[in-house]
């Protein structure tokens, strides 16, 4: 009995595999518990979507401005970096990317579209990048694309 | 008085930066103080250790007395721990006492702030010593404490712990670092990851991308619409502040402060748990509960001393555990990283001046606070006025030079970013929980290395269990809390059941 309960109780970690141990326990510890969670809420979870009480998206959900937005971000993370290979080590990067889209994502955000936004939306968009740039890339000196 | 000498003009002026930034973006619905640091932490990176702490803390300190300004006047929070400030702010400022309630606000959100930093400064250098003395099993038993602290204070246990344990495997992705005596092997990724997340994915990006372009992609999704508030933000009728409005107020104050302060301490739980607690009991104390949701002061009172107390304490257990106890200490853990410190037990002992210099930035915020706040307070007020469409686009490219610089220069960040607003996004929507699922992130490369190396020298798994009786204590203590949790839920489900059938 003792044997049994100390063969239980020992362990001994192979060190070229010691990489996988713990990342395993808590893999079966996450499926264990992912399948209780489906076990006890599938149904009632399956209830509310088929008679619409859950929605993944939010009531009345402002799609176009969603998609442009998941369109947007990527589109200025991808556009400083090709910017930033081309005019390396300035920080120009960051800066002739900002503008256009500081630009573009307030035009989007923006509902109201006057002549009055509009001017405060171009000056806020070249404004804003420029002082940022300046100050943190020339003053702080903090690394940008 | 050695740390007097780092003192300088600059850290001050710091400090009070930060305190007033902070303000302006607690002080805007969708905007918390776990942004404001997050996206000013660029700023930092040049800064000594000082003046950047100071900075931070500044912004801590303002960040979540801000949230009070739109929570009195509009009727929306601006950060979540003002919650309980609606229930009897709007309807003072409805009656026209919009600045008596702000001020009553200001000055028990004071109140909170010193109490908790006096707190914080006798209490964390006491709770270091003793945890010094924590071998890895200990140091492992106190994260497995503070995660299932966490899941049991969740809207849902099993969800809670899943979110937890979530976050700990995706701090596992990358190698199993050779510093921490891993065997440099890389897992939990297929190969073309490889050149990417040899370290795995960096802390802060993370956090930027889960509290701050989530809360964009979010805002995206419900149309950008701004509330027309023109007319709102008037506060030059109505019966003026006095402080009288405190007689009677002193046990309300301690008790909300102290509830703050303990509620700060335990790890992952952010502010709306500390206020709402603090408000349900002062209902409780009060002799007048059925006036309390319709402006009286005293909820104001309580909700803001709360959720100011949180600031000294979710300090307590970051300084001496290296365990943070919300999500903003979580993103300050990321700032003493890049100032090359690490947080635990030792750090107090052997950063005494900084130590002490965090304080006094922290009373030092706080005063700032005040004194802007409650001067100020007809100007700050105009600040929920600045139009979403200008904000938005200025914190999105924040939060990229935030996470672009962090390692100075790796676009891989900035993807992150992007990677972690969109799972932050799906994650409210399908029920994990984004608080749990961090302080998992932050802590499960640690829990990993202290639970292997203590099975690998000791051999065996009881070891976990007998290694000492503080060991014993941290095991009778999770299971208080496995508890306590079963038993509050059960609880509010009767509650559910009973309001349903009324």
């Amino acid at each position: 009995m003792s044997d049994w309960f100390s063969s239980l109780n020992t362990v001994v970690i192979d060190f070229d595999v010691s990489h996988q141990f713990f990342p395993r326990i808590i893999i079966t510890l996450l499926l264990i518990l992912g399948l209780v969670i489906v076990a006890t809420n599938f149904r009632p979870v399956m209830r509310a979507i088929r008679s619409g009480r859950y929605q993944f998206f939010v009531k009345n959900a402002d799609f176009f401005r969603l998609l442009v937005t998941f369109a947007l971000i990527p589109g200025y993370f991808w556009g400083m970096d090709a910017v930033g290979d081309v005019l390396p080590n300035m920080g120009l990067g960051f800066l002739l990317a900002s503008i256009p889209f500081v630009l573009l994502m307030s035009m989007l955000y923006c509902h109201d579209l006057t002549r009055r936004n509009m001017t405060i939306i171009v000056a806020n968009a070249v404004i804003a990048p420029t002082v940022v740039w300046v100050v943190l890339y020339h003053f702080f000196l903090v690394s940008m694309p | 008085m050695e740390f007097l000498e780092l003192l300088s003009p600059a850290f001050f002026l710091l400090a009070a930066a930060g305190s007033i930034i902070g303000i302006i973006f607690g002080a805007i619905p969708g905007m918390t103080a776990t942004m404001a640091v997050a996206v000013c932490l660029p700023l930092t990176y040049t800064l000594g250790l000082q003046e950047g702490l100071a900075l931070l803390l500044g912004l801590y300190v303002g960040g979540i007395s801000g949230g009070l300004v739109p929570a009195v006047l509009l009727n929306i929070p601006g950060t979540p721990s003002s919650i309980t400030t609606t229930f009897d702010g709007y309807p003072m400022a409805q009656r026209g006492e919009a600045e008596r309630a702000l001020k009553t606000c200001i000055v028990a959100s004071l109140f909170g702030g010193t109490f908790s930093a006096l707190i914080l400064f006798f209490f964390a250098p006491v709770l270091a010593d003793f945890a010094i003395k924590f071998s890895y099993v200990e140091k492992f038993l106190m994260i497995f404490f503070a995660m299932s602290v966490i899941a049991s204070l969740s809207k849902n246990i099993l969800m809670g712990v899943f979110s937890g344990l979530l976050g700990v495997l995706l701090s596992l992705i990358g190698t199993y670092d050779v510093s921490n005596g891993g065997n440099g092997e890389y897992r939990l990724m297929a190969s073309f990851m490889e050149p990417y997340l040899a370290y795995g994915f960096s802390l802060l990006p993370v956090l930027i991308g889960l509290f701050g372009i989530s809360t964009i992609i979010e805002e995206a999704e419900k149309g950008v619409k701004e509330p027309s508030l023109e007319n709102k933000v008037n506060l030059t009728k109505g019966t003026p502040f006095s402080y009288r409005i405190f007689k009677g107020q002193m046990s309300n104050l301690l008790r909300s402060s102290s509830i703050g302060t303990f509620i700060g301490m335990l790890p992952g739980i952010g502010g709306s748990a500390a206020s709402i607690l603090a408000y349900t009991q002062q209902k409780n104390f009060s002799k007048t509960p059925e006036k309390m949701g319709t402006g009286e002061p005293e909820g104001l009172v309580a909700s803001e001393s709360a959720n100011n107390g949180l600031t000294g304490g979710a300090l307590i257990p970051l300084l001496s555990l290296g365990i943070p106890g919300d999500s903003t200490t979580a993103v300050l853990i990321g700032a003493f990283t890049l100032q090359g410190l690490q947080v635990g037990p030792l750090f107090i002992g052997e950063n005494i001046n900084t130590w002490y210099s965090m304080i006094t930035a922290l009373m030092f915020a706080n005063i700032v606070m005040f004194v802007v706040m409650f001067y100020a307070i007809r100007h700050i007020a105009k600040v929920v006025l600045i139009p979403k469409f200008i904000l938005y686009p200025i914190i999105v490219m924040m939060c990229t030079v935030g996470a672009y610089a962090i390692n100075y220069g790796i676009m891989f960040d900035v993807w992150t970013l992007f990677i972690f607003g969109v799972a932050g996004w799906i994650f409210t929507k399908i029920g994990i929980e984004v608080a749990p699922l961090v302080i998992g992130f932050i802590l499960g490369s640690s829990a990993e290395v202290y639970f292997v190396k203590s099975l690998e020298s000791y051999g065996e798994y009881s070891v976990l269990f007998t290694k000492s009786p503080i060991a014993m204590v941290l095991w009778g203590l999770i299971a208080l809390s496995i508890g306590v949790s079963i038993m509050i839920h059960k609880k509010s489900k009767q509650h559910a059941k009973q309001g349903a059938s009324k």
